[in-house]
């Protein structure tokens, strides 16, 4: 029972493991989340990164740019120095000499040109012209205008760039006289709003860069001391586009940037043509406004293309599929397990039905033996009894007149049938002997030997030695299997007397009960054959026996589990040796 | 006539189908010089038709055999208790069968004996003194 419990008990663990479970399904569901976290961890990381990056890459920019500035202020500030130690009124020779030291396109790549704007009134005027017109007989102010203040371009260098300059009256505009004024009033470096220089013939934007200087090389304390002191003003001509080109190396940046000044945009990446991959749809934007020499100058910047093309960064794609790759192949893994599982039981099943049928017949055919032999040996029986008798009435009525040969015959004739009656005797105990169940009860063995002997008829002639324990056992099918010993020994001992020895032990299966005597033994060589059905080893007229006490005790013995055991070397006795299953 | 038998009358229907047994029977009796007359049907069929035409005559003890072609020792006694006129005869069940279901079943249908043939020889005897003892003492209706 219990083994059946453990089969079905395992079956049902085959079962559970053919389905997907619970557990499975925790499993993959983990592991899915597991993967999508861990891209969505991989994608906040590449974005902070990348914020990082666009942050310093803006800061870069507008870093350089002052930066830039800074350098060309000093360039200015460099130039009032200059005009204050030579005097204020410096000739074109002077400024020639001293820009040309400077060396300008070399060294500060961006700048259009350095130059000197004086602040004339009108009663100086005439004076100025014709001062400037010794040493340059073209110089002329212009354009006309109304006002009766002027800020003529007096010296630019380098010349040939800068020819439409030369004379320019910064009074003409607004922008440029507003910011002039403001440089003169403040004492400190001027940027203009944007302009378009005359001098650029792409009329692209730019401003211009001043920086005041006063009488004497005296730096006034208050707006008036400055107005009444002014004397003019060092300046700088930009054209963005090239201050630009000069200043940021365009394949570091990975921005676009835009800079206005007020609404009026001062530049643009986009015009400048070059092999930039501007993002139509920037990741990232941001407005840094700073103030730049008296001008606000607001720097739009924008992540590029090659921003976009890292956001999208195979990395946590990567993750993503290769994450989900693996939790697919892990529910195919539990699938074919549980698959392998299903078959396996299948499997199992169906060897079952298989084993279960042949069990059926196997079953089905020892009955119909046994049904066959019941019957075969009870219907052969009647004949034989019936066959008997009437011998005996002969035997009873011709007394008188059969011959004594006859008579002998007729002895002859009774004794066969007696053996043929108990053959059919026998087998038909061997056929019926496992039909019942017994239960196991206490046996005394010692007892139960006796009363075999007993039964035997000569109990007289022969000394039985036996344990006298008693052991919880069959007792009926026990019993059969002692007196068919005993019979045995009785029957085939070659002396009259004899002493039969029954010994019992035990391990932890099974009981283990010994049979031996001190007869005529069994060649080992008949050790087998002696166990066979209907084999006996002496002349059955010899000695009368069916064949079948030993057959009958495996048979009995093995249906409980055991096994029999004949010890013996053919000239010392013989020993049965019985191993009795404890737990059926 | 009073209702009680005497010994000399009673007959015994002997229903068996094998001659051999038959003739044990009958010669049994003879040794025994037991003169009752015997009275033999060969199965349960002949056994039912013979006691419903009276063709044996009452007092009667009915010695019964179990394996019989056509109506076995059984069915004859499960159909003789259920009928009314034939319910009361007294039955022994003599047969090779040593069966416990036919023992106990033969017992249900109420039977005076249950006798399992012996071997050839003396243990038949015992089985006719019996009988013959018991019809010695016993008062049968009629």
């Amino acid at each position: 029972m219990d083994k059946i419990l453990k089969i079905e008990e395992q079956r049902k663990k085959l079962v559970y493991a053919g389905k997907m479970g619970f557990v499975h399904w925790l499993v993959v569901i983990f592991s899915v989340v597991l993967t999508l976290a861990a891209w969505q961890y991989s994608k906040q990381q590449l974005e902070q990164k990348l914020d990082a990056k666009f942050d310093r890459n803006a800061q870069q920019v507008v870093r350089l740019v002052k930066e830039r500035m800074q350098l060309y202020e000093n360039v200015l500030w460099g130039a009032v120095a200059y005009i204050d130690v030579a005097g204020s009124d410096i000739n074109y020779s002077q400024w020639l000499t001293y820009s040309n030291s400077l060396n300008i396109d070399l060294t500060y790549p961006g700048i259009n040109g350095i130059g000197v704007i004086y602040n004339i009134k009108e009663a100086e005027l005439a004076n100025y012209l014709k001062q400037q017109q010794a040493l340059r007989p073209n110089y002329s102010i212009h354009p006309d205008h109304a006002e009766n203040d002027y800020w003529p371009i007096t010296y630019i260098e380098p010349a040939k760039t800068n020819l439409q300059a030369v004379g320019l009256d910064m009074t003409f505009e607004k922008n440029r006289h507003s910011s002039i004024k403001k440089a003169r009033d403040s004492g400190k470096s001027q940027l203009t709003g944007p302009i378009t220089l005359v001098q650029d013939d792409m009329k692209t934007p730019g401003f211009l860069f001043y920086a005041p200087f006063y009488k004497n090389g005296r730096k006034p304390n208050d707006i008036a001391q400055r107005r009444d002191a002014i004397v003019g003003v060092t300046y700088a001509p930009f054209i963005m586009k090239k201050l630009m080109l000069g200043t940021l190396a365009r394949e570091n940046r990975n921005v676009s940037i835009q800079i206005k000044d007020g609404e009026q945009l001062l530049f643009d990446d986009d015009d400048m043509n070059m092999n930039i991959q501007l993002d139509d749809n920037p990741l990232y934007s941001k407005e840094i406004s700073i103030d730049m020499y008296g001008r606000i100058w607001t720097f739009y910047i924008q992540s590029d293309m090659s921003f976009r093309e890292e956001a999208s960064s195979n990395q946590s794609l990567f993750i993503i599929v290769g994450g989900l790759t693996i939790d697919f192949l892990l529910l195919c893994v539990f699938m074919f397990l549980s698959k392998a599982n299903r078959k396996a039981l299948r499997y199992a099943d169906q060897m079952t039905i298989v084993l279960e049928e042949q069990k059926a017949n196997l079953q089905r055919s020892n009955q119909d033996l046994e049904q066959f032999s019941y019957i075969a040996s009870h219907d052969l029986k009647s004949p034989l009894s019936a066959i008997k008798q009437l011998v005996s009435w002969i035997e009873e009525d011709c007394q008188q007149v059969l011959p004594d040969e006859s008579k002998k015959h007729l002895q002859l004739l009774t004794q066969r049938s007696d053996r043929m009656m108990r053959l059919l005797d026998d087998l038909l105990a061997y056929s019926r002997v496992n039909r019942s169940v017994f239960e196991m009860e206490p046996v005394n063995l010692a007892l139960l030997c006796k009363d075999a002997l007993e039964l035997s008829g000569v109990a007289d002639q022969f000394r039985l030695e036996v344990e006298d324990v008693v052991i919880n056992i069959q007792r009926t099918p026990l019993d059969i299997v002692l007196r068919n010993l005993v019979s045995n020994v009785t029957k085939h001992h070659h002396k009259k007397t004899g002493i039969i020895t029954v010994a019992y032990q035990q391990n932890r299966h099974s009981h283990i009960i010994s049979v031996a005597d001190d007869g005529p033994g069994i060649p080992e060589a008949f050790h087998e054959k002696a166990l066979e059905m209907f084999q006996t080893l002496q002349p059955r007229d010899k000695v009368e026996g069916s064949g079948m006490g030993l057959s009958m005790i495996k048979r009995i013995v093995e249906h409980h589990h055991g096994s029999v055991k004949i010890e013996s070397d053919g000239i010392n006795g013989t020993k049965v040796i019985i191993y009795w299953l404890k737990e059926q | 006539m009073s209702n009680i038998s005497n010994r000399e009358d009673i007959t015994l229907l002997l229903i068996e189908d094998d001659d051999v047994d038959a003739m044990t029977v009958k010669r049994s009796f003879l040794k025994q010089r037991i003169a009752n007359p015997i009275v033999r049907a060969y199965d349960g069929v002949e056994a039912l038709e013979m006691l419903r035409n009276q063709t044996v005559s009452r007092p009667l003890i009915i010695l019964l055999d179990l394996q019989m072609p056509r109506m076995g020792g059984i069915e004859f006694l499960t159909t003789l208790r259920a009928d009314d006129d034939l319910k009361d005869i007294v039955v022994f069940v003599l047969t090779t069968s040593k069966s416990e279901e036919d023992l106990v079943k033969s017992y249900r249908q109420q039977i005076a004996g249950y006798f399992i043939k012996g071997e050839v020889g003396e243990s038949f005897l015992d089985v006719v003194n019996v009988l013959d003892n018991y019809w010695k003492v016993v008062q049968l209706p009629k």
